[in-house]
This record gives C-alpha cells, sequence and structure tokens, in this order.
C-alpha cells in the first residue's frame, strides 16, 4: 500500500517538477514591453575647455630604451654608453692580482627591440667617446667623436643573411627570436677597437650611430647591453689571458638627438623625448552622468601636422583620468581598465579617435572623481615621434567627445 | 484501530512531504501561468482557483471555500483546512510562423481557513493577480555614427503581484451565506533590458530594476440554497490602483478593474456535481490595449469516494493584447483527487489543454496541477 502511494505521489510530483523557461523571441511592438531601449549619440564640443600640454616627463636618460635613428628633416638621434671597467688590477688568486696590461678584444652584446624591417643596409656604427659622458651630454658636445672616432660598423642585414647568421671574420653573430619580433648581436670589438686603459680603470665609453638607405632608426633596450672582456693580465711577468664575467648593465646610457624637441606651444603634445603629455579638463555634462548609460565614447582629436618618423616609431596613445586635478603633476590614475588607447602612426594626418569609454563610465560611477584627461604615450620616451592637436582654443578643429548613452529604461509601465 | 492510525499517519506523512516539495523553491515563483499576450500589458492574470476547482473547468470555484474567488463559500468550511497548489505548464507560442517552447513552474496558490464561530469562518491566503514573468529576445539594427549597427536585446521580468487576502464569512440562515473579504496586492518584479551589439566598440546595456507594486481590494458574496441540491452564488470586487514604484518613485499609477461573477452548483445526488459559472472584469480601465472580458466554464464532479472523477470546460477573453478586440481562450480540465489519513489530507492532481489566440499569436499549453489540502 505504501509503495503505491509513494509511486502515486513520485508520478505527480515528476509531473509537476521544477522547470522554468521563459524566453522566447519577441514579436513586436504587439507582444514586446511597451518600454523601448532608446540610444542617444550626441557629439560635445564644448565641454572641452581649459587644455594645455606639459613636456619632461620621462627623459632620454629615464627611457627604458636607447634610441639611434637619422631620418632627415626630423631626427639625427645616437644612443650612448658607458661601461666601468675593473680598475688596474686583476685578482688572479686569493692573495694574488697582476696589472691589467690590455684586452685581447671585448665582446658587446645588446638586443634591437624595434627596426624598420622596411629598411635596407640598416648598419649601426659604434663611436669611442670620452668616458666623462653624463646627463648633461648633448648632441653637439659629441659631434667632434662621432666623426672621427668610428671603431666598428656592422651592416645587419648582411649579417642576418649570412649562413647561421654568423660572421667568421668579424666574429658577430645574430639570434633572431620571432617570437618578441627582437635580434639579439653579438658584436666582437677587437683590440683596436676595444681598448683597455688602466688609468680610465678599464672605463670605455661608446657611441651608436644608426644608418640606413630610408627608415634608420631602431630601440635597443637599456638592460639588453652587456659588455665582456677577454683580458690580458701580467702573471709574474707573464702574460695571461683572464675572461672576467661579463658587465651586465652600463654605467651610464642614454641618448642624445639634434634638433631637440620644440617648447611647449599652444598645441597639445603627446609623445617625444623628453616625454609630453597633454590635459584635458572635461566639463561632463551631468543629465548624461547622472541618468544615463555610457555605452561608447570617442574622444576626436585633430592633429596639426603629421606625425614625423619611420614607421616602427609609431606608438600608442593612452587616456588616463587623475585622482585629483593639479595641473602638469596630476597624479594619473594607471589601472588597464580605466584606461583607453589609441595607436599613432609615423605619417598619418588624419583625425584621431580615442575610445574613451571606459574613462567616462568610470566618471559615471564615481561624480567625485575629477574629469581631467590625460593624454600620454604608452611607452613614454621610446620614441623621437610625438603627435600635436589642435586645442580647444582653435574652434574650427578643438577636440570633441562624441557619447553614446542610454536613457534609463521605463521599467514598470505596462 | 491502531491499524487506522498507522495508516492515518503515513497518510499525514506523505502529504506534508508533498507540500514540502511544493513549497520549497524561491518566493519570486509564487506566481500563475504567465502567457505572451501580458507582456505588454499589466501581466497574465491569474486563476484564483484550488486545484479541484480547476480541474473542473473553474465551475465550482464561486463554491469553493479554498478557492480564494468568492467568500461566501467559506461559511460551509468545516475546519481547520490548508491547501497549496502547484502548476508545471509546458506552451508552445506561435507567432508569425515561429514556434516558441516554454516551460515554467508556479505555485499560484496557498490558503487557509477554518471556523473560528458556529457562524463564522475566516481564511487568509494568497494567490496570484497578475503574473509578470516573461523574457523576450529580438534581434534587430539601427543607425548610430552613420552604421549600421546589428543587436540582440533582452528585456526580461521575473515576479508577480500576489493577492493576499483576508476573509470572512458567516452562514446566516441554511439558505444564506455571505462573505466579505480585504484584498491586499503586493509584489515586485526584477526587470532588465539588455542590448548587445556585434560591434563591440559600443558597450552592452545593461539596465535592471525592482519594481514594486501595490494596492488594495474588496469583495463580498452571496450564497444561496434555492432549492435542495441547488446553490447559486454571486460575488463582486473593486479593486484600487496599483502603483508601481521603482527606488521609491512612482513609475506607474494604473486603474484595476471591477468584476462580478456568478454560478450555479447543482448536486442531484452526493456523488454527482454539475456547476457553471460565469465572470465580468472591467480591465479596460487600466488603459490602453486592455479590454474588458468575458468568462465562463462548466464542470463535474462525479464520485464522492477516494478518487472522484472532474472535468471541465471554459472559455473567454484575454484582458491584454494587440488589435481592437480582446485575445481569447478556451480550455478543458479534468483531474481527481486522493483522500488519505481519513480525510486528512486530500492530494489532488489534474491536467488542463489550453489555448489562446488573438493579434496573430496562438499559445497552446498543457499544464499540470497538483495540490495538497490537510486538515490537522
Amino acid at each position: 500500500m505504501m509503495v503505491r502511494r509513494a509511486t502515486l505521489i513520485g508520478g505527480v510530483l515528476l509531473a509537476a517538477a521544477c522547470v522554468e523557461r521563459v524566453s522566447a523571441p519577441g514579436q513586436c511592438p504587439s507582444f514586446c514591453p511597451s518600454g523601448q531601449i532608446q540610444i542617444v549619440d550626441t557629439v560635445l564640443t564644448s565641454i572641452i575647455s581649459r587644455d594645455s600640454s606639459f613636456r619632461g616627463y620621462v627623459t632620454a636618460l629615464h627611457a627604458p630604451q636607447l634610441l639611434a635613428a637619422d631620418l632627415p628633416g626630423f631626427v639625427d638621434g645616437r644612443a650612448i654608453f658607458r661601461f666601468n671597467g675593473y680598475g688596474q688590477r686583476y685578482l688572479l688568486a686569493a692573495a694574488d692580482t697582476g696589472t691589467i696590461l690590455g684586452a685581447d678584444s671585448a665582446r658587446l652584446q645588446l638586443t634591437l627591440a624595434r627596426r624598420d624591417t622596411g629598411a635596407h643596409n640598416l648598419s649601426i656604427a659604434f663611436y669611442r667617446l670620452p668616458i666623462t659622458i653624463d646627463s648633461a651630454t648633448t648632441f653637439a658636445d659629441l659631434a667632434g667623436p662621432f666623426t672621427d672616432s668610428l671603431v666598428r660598423r656592422v651592416n645587419i642585414d648582411t649579417l642576418l643573411a649570412r649562413p647561421g647568421r654568423k660572421d667568421t671574420i668579424t666574429g658577430d653573430s645574430a639570434v633572431v627570436d620571432t617570437l618578441n619580433h627582437v635580434v639579439v648581436l653579438q658584436l666582437k670589438f677587437d683590440t683596436a677597437a676595444a681598448r683597455y686603459v688602466g688609468t680610465d680603470s678599464g672605463t670605455v665609453a661608446y657611441g651608436i650611430r644608426v644608418s640606413a638607405d630610408s627608415l634608420a632608426s631602431i630601440a635597443i633596450p637599456r638592460a639588453s647591453l652587456v659588455w665582456h672582456w677577454y683580458l690580458r693580465v701580467d702573471s709574474a711577468g707573464t702574460p695571461v689571458a683572464r675572461t672576467p664575467g661579463p658587465l651586465s648593465a652600463p654605467s651610464f646610457a642614454s641618448f642624445v638627438s639634434d634638433p631637440p624637441p620644440p617648447p611647449p606651444d599652444s598645441t597639445l603634445a603627446v609623445g617625444g623625448v623628453p616625454s609630453a603629455r597633454s590635459i584635458l579638463r572635461i566639463a561632463f555634462p551631468h543629465f548624461i552622468r547622472d541618468s544615463s548609460q555610457i555605452i561608447r565614447g570617442t574622444l576626436t582629436l585633430v592633429p596639426v601636422a603629421p606625425v614625423q618618423g619611420a614607421p616602427s616609431d609609431s606608438f600608442v596613445v593612452e587616456a588616463h583620468t587623475v585622482f585629483t586635478d593639479v595641473g602638469a603633476k596630476s597624479p594619473i590614475v594607471v589601472d588597464a581598465t580605466r584606461t583607453d588607447t589609441a595607436v599613432i602612426r609615423a605619417g598619418m594626418s588624419d583625425t584621431v579617435q580615442i575610445e574613451v569609454t571606459n574613462l567616462l563610465q568610470f566618471w559615471a560611477s564615481d561624480t567625485t572623481r575629477a574629469t581631467t584627461l590625460v593624454l600620454r604615450a604608452k611607452e613614454e620616451a621610446t620614441s623621437f615621434s610625438q603627435i600635436r592637436f589642435y586645442p580647444s582654443a582653435a574652434q574650427a578643429f578643438r577636440p570633441a567627445l562624441q557619447i553614446t548613452f542610454v536613457r534609463r529604461f521605463p521599467f514598470g509601465q505596462p | 484501530m491502531t491499524a487506522d492510525r498507522r495508516t492515518g499517519g503515513r497518510g499525514v506523512a506523505t502529504a506534508v512531504l508533498a507540500a514540502v516539495f511544493l513549497t520549497t523553491s524561491p518566493p519570486d515563483r509564487l506566481t500563475a501561468q504567465d502567457s505572451q499576450f501580458g507582456i505588454r500589458g499589466l501581466g497574465t492574470p491569474g486563476r484564483w482557483e484550488s486545484v479541484r476547482s480547476r480541474s473542473t473547468g473553474g465551475a465550482f470555484a464561486p463554491f469553493d471555500p479554498l478557492s480564494p474567488l468568492s467568500e461566501a463559500g467559506l461559511a460551509d468550511v468545516p475546519q481547520l483546512t490548508a491547501t497549496a497548489m502547484e502548476t508545471a505548464s509546458y506552451r508552445d507560442a506561435e507567432v508569425a510562423g515561429t514556434t516558441s517552447a516554454l516551460r515554467a513552474t508556479r505555485f499560484p496558490l496557498l490558503n487557509v481557513a477554518g471556523r473560528v464561530h458556529r457562524r463564522l469562518a475566516i481564511a487568509a491566503g494568497f494567490t496570484t493577480y497578475l503574473d509578470r514573468t516573461w523574457d523576450v529576445t529580438l534581434r534587430d539594427s539601427s543607425v548610430l555614427r552613420g552604421t549600421l549597427e546589428r543587436y540582440t536585446d533582452e528585456v526580461t521580468s521575473d515576479g508577480s503581484i500576489a493577492d493576499v487576502r483576508l476573509a470572512a464569512a458567516s452562514r446566516l440562515s441554511r439558505r444564506i451565506a455571505l462573505g466579505a473579504g480585504l484584498h491586499l496586492l503586493a509584489g515586485s518584479t526584477r526587470e532588465t533590458a539588455e542590448r548587445r551589439f556585434d560591434d563591440t566598440s559600443f558597450h552592452t546595456v545593461q539596465q535592471l530594476a525592482e519594481v514594486r507594486y501595490s494596492g488594495v481590494g474588496v469583495s463580498g458574496s452571496l450564497l444561496l440554497g434555492v432549492a435542495p441540491g441547488l446553490s447559486v452564488t454571486g460575488w463582486v470586487r473593486a479593486d484600487s490602483r496599483l502603483r508601481a514604484t521603482v527606488a521609491d518613485t512612482t513609475s506607474a499609477d494604473t486603474d484595476l478593474p471591477r468584476m462580478a461573477g456568478g454560478g450555479m452548483l447543482f448536486s442531484p445526488s452526493p456523488s454527482v456535481r454539475f456547476g457553471g459559472a460565469v465572470a465580468w472584469r472591467g480591465w479596460a480601465r487600466a488603459g490602453a490595449g486592455a479590454f474588458d472580458t468575458w468568462s465562463w466554464s462548466a464542470g463535474a464532479e462525479i464520485g464522492a469516494g477516494h478518487m472522484p472523477l472532474r472535468f471541465g470546460v471554459r472559455g473567454g477573453q484575454l484582458p491584454f493584447g494587440p488589435g481592437p478586440t480582446a485575445p481569447t481562450e478556451f480550455a478543458a480540465a479534468a483531474g481527481t483527487g486522493r483522500a488519505f489519513a481519513q480525510g486528512r489530507a486530500l492530494l489532488d492532481v489534474g491536467v488542463e489543454r489550453l489555448e489562446r489566440r488573438g493579434g496573430g499569436l496562438t499559445e497552446r499549453v498543457w499544464t499540470a496541477l497538483v495540490g495538497i489540502t490537510v486538515r490537522p
């Protein structure tokens, strides 16, 4: 009896088991809600004001990459670096040192993090520089050494074309990292090119110039420079060879360029070296911020002139908001979810559009935030190229903000 | 005697177990069967009927003390009685050559009634006043920034408006019973509106709101025994305005209908009952796109033993729909019941086939009905 009842109950419950599927294609307007999602798209031109640009955030001395370029009409940039040596004596044994007689050779390792694949006969030339180079050294200061102190020249294209990418005569070699799109060079400096001067404590300084048929522009990560000495040391009157460990970081590295970047003017500059940033203040309309949902925001900027540089000098402009607006030193909010970007390609003169939806949504979610935009290069001081936009003072070409937003849905209405 | 007690205990335990199964779902599922016709209006009106009444097409509802349609029938409730109901509906909505298979489980009724005096019975409980659960998806496009942008909209509503009733009834004489009820309309829906663009440059639109509803109503009914085995009843009900609020701001204030109805119950023998009912509801007050409706039902219950057979049909109109005329519906239902524990626990089951038509839409629904009644 109990089994029959349980079977009956179970059957009934199975028939009435919880199920839910209520989603159906809408046949509008007959069988759709009366309310509709209303989207508004508007271009706001007058809400951007008090814009200005500032330069000097990241200088060549603090740039993560050393730049060298020979782009006639734009820039002549040269990388410079210095390695400190081991002094006049070398530790042969625990209690035995010997005078360093000189160097048989040296090996320099560096990485070309960026080069233009359209550049042919790309060569890099090394010049011996005074070891006194420092952050105050200018392009003009090194005009002499860069003219008469050439110690090595390497044709990258030729080296890469050799079997195994090795030059058995010069001792140079190259490794192409196709994953990271970089070229790692191992360059041999002979006795004449790598002079170990004991009175200078073995310190050497070099400068790099780059040349090509065109588009000669490279970037060398500062941390990729490694110097390796092959020394001759006096051991009780007998010269012996010693190979100390590599010097993995230059004691000084920077780059110089000519002409220097133009001083800030009324235009909105972004990029270059030292890096420039532009600040735009936006009067965010309350009717959008308070009662709408922003689904797209686009900042439109008109360049003053085409962007100069090689194609590989293209860079990314980021739009950030700030924690507080204190002018040029406004601390920016570095958060990938609240950062919008646009790629600036060398040679472009078209209007630049930066999607700033994330920023506008951030401002809408927190009305206490300063509605200030900062435009900067994503990796500052890694390209000589910069872009300059018309400011709000230029009525015909002023920055504009195009916002697409959704009005509040009429919930609760039949 | 001992065997009877044991059997009765098992029956009660079985009924309680089933009741637990039936009532352990979230509160927002305490809604009635929904319909695409209710999307554009206030919702889909609930059916204020127990499983027993609904299995007869609704014909017995005006006389059923456990159906919250009218109150006069309460006067004859013999003892404290509680009932709960579950429905599972499988619905095919066909429009413009497209058929959508939908299904839903609802718990539309909970009612407790009992006597507090020799001549006075009261009841409290809730049922669904309007179901507002639906989910509409739409594929469309529009020109944005000079480009045709394709998108998918999804607008949903999940919830209902419940009719919380406190009712009392009194048998004034052998032939006359009177009843009255106070109705509090309360409920909420969680509504969302979402638009996803194919072009991800446009972020997804996502808006949601918790909409709360409130209103009040009163009802009264009269039950007359006109002859041995023949009773007639009439009922009226008036509801105020349904106020919808979003974040403490009134978003809509809608007039609710006046209603009236009546029925007849004929019992030629203790094991055979025939019933019929008719009702009018003035939904046109609710605004554009709403219609006054008529509905009718006829049904019978045969057998007074452990498993009576119930069946019935009903028809009528729906209050909301497109076009100049109200959509129509027709349903046939059948069911039975089983008493356990010397009649202290009742399990009622039924099945209903319903068809609704209007504005190019046809809905066909199979609904399984399960009700548990306990008389402790």
